[in-house]
């Protein structure tokens, strides 16, 4: 049960990640101000909340010794 | 596109086809080698094509297309074009007195993004009157609060002998250390004020004559 909770988290990072890559990889082709705003906060923010999601998945999975 | 962007673009697309990997085949997540993979994939990797986009999109705001993006400086852009050496962008601008991809940037390297605090607020003030509130006339665009440090000619005339030696800087005693010390500013002091003077832009001749701005 542990694992299946666990592949759950890291799918859920890895979308918020991938989605905010695309974002990031669609304002590298616009070469506007509005571009820099999109990749620093859209992209950057849902990198970051996927990379925090992952790391919170990581410490928070529980010990497989006392499990 | 130039190689720079096609490396971000690499680097995310990598990533993505990893993370890919990881998201449709957890399995693989339960060795030692699959953890590592998913670290590298969801942690170092995003992390790192974030920073490459980011100092990739930070060298683009720099360029003279960048920033003439905005139609409402189009009038300034033109203002490098005109042909008559009193005016300081066009002098710059067409004696190569700056790198021509990054002109604006050149002199106004402490604008928006690239100043303090805020002068980053103002950028995000900029984005938002562009996008939604009413975009003012070219003539009454004020790209700074205060006066136009002088700090921004400095960085390139200072030491110069032309700058240092020129009769008009040292009239008077102690001129020259208070254009040094900023007490005296390169354009409020009436000798160096005919910048880009956009309202008069209907009178203005181009160089080359030939080349539409």
């Amino acid at each position: 049960m542990p694992r299946i909770s666990m592949i759950r988290k890291l799918r859920i990072a890895g979308g918020l990640v991938i989605v905010g890559l695309l974002v990031e990889l669609i304002s590298l082709y616009w070469n506007n101000p509005l571009a820099f705003m999109l990749f620093l906060s859209l992209g950057g923010g849902l990198v970051a909340l996927g990379i925090l999601f992952f790391l919170w998945s990581l410490v928070s999975a529980p010990d497989q010794k006392s499990s | 596109m130039d190689i720079k962007t096609d490396i971000a673009v690499a680097v995310i697309l990598l990533t993505i086809a990893l993370i890919c990997v990881i998201v449709f085949a957890p399995g693989i997540t339960v060795g030692r080698t699959g953890k590592i993979l998913a670290f590298l994939a969801v942690f170092i990797l995003p992390a790192l094509s974030t920073s490459i986009g980011y100092t990739n999109h930070l060298e683009r705001a720099e360029s003279t297309s960048f920033c003439l993006s905005c139609h409402e400086m189009e009038d300034h852009g033109k203002s490098l074009h005109v042909d008559d050496p009193a005016y300081i962008p066009a002098a710059h601008f067409q004696y190569r007195r700056v790198n021509v991809e990054h002109a604006c940037y050149d002199c106004h390297s402490d604008y928006t993004m690239f100043g303090g605090v805020k002068n980053k607020l103002r950028g995000l003030r900029h984005i938002y009157i562009h996008y939604l509130g009413n975009i003012p006339k070219p003539q009454d665009i004020k790209l700074y609060n205060g006066p136009y440090d002088s700090r921004n000619c400095l960085h390139c005339h200072l030491g110069a002998r032309s700058f240092e030696e020129g009769a008009v800087h040292n009239l008077e005693a102690g001129q020259m250390e208070s254009i040094k010390s900023g007490k005296l500013t390169c354009m409020t002091s009436g000798c160096h004020d005919v910048t880009h003077n956009v309202k008069d832009v209907a009178t203005w001749k181009y160089w080359p004559s030939t080349e539409k701005p």
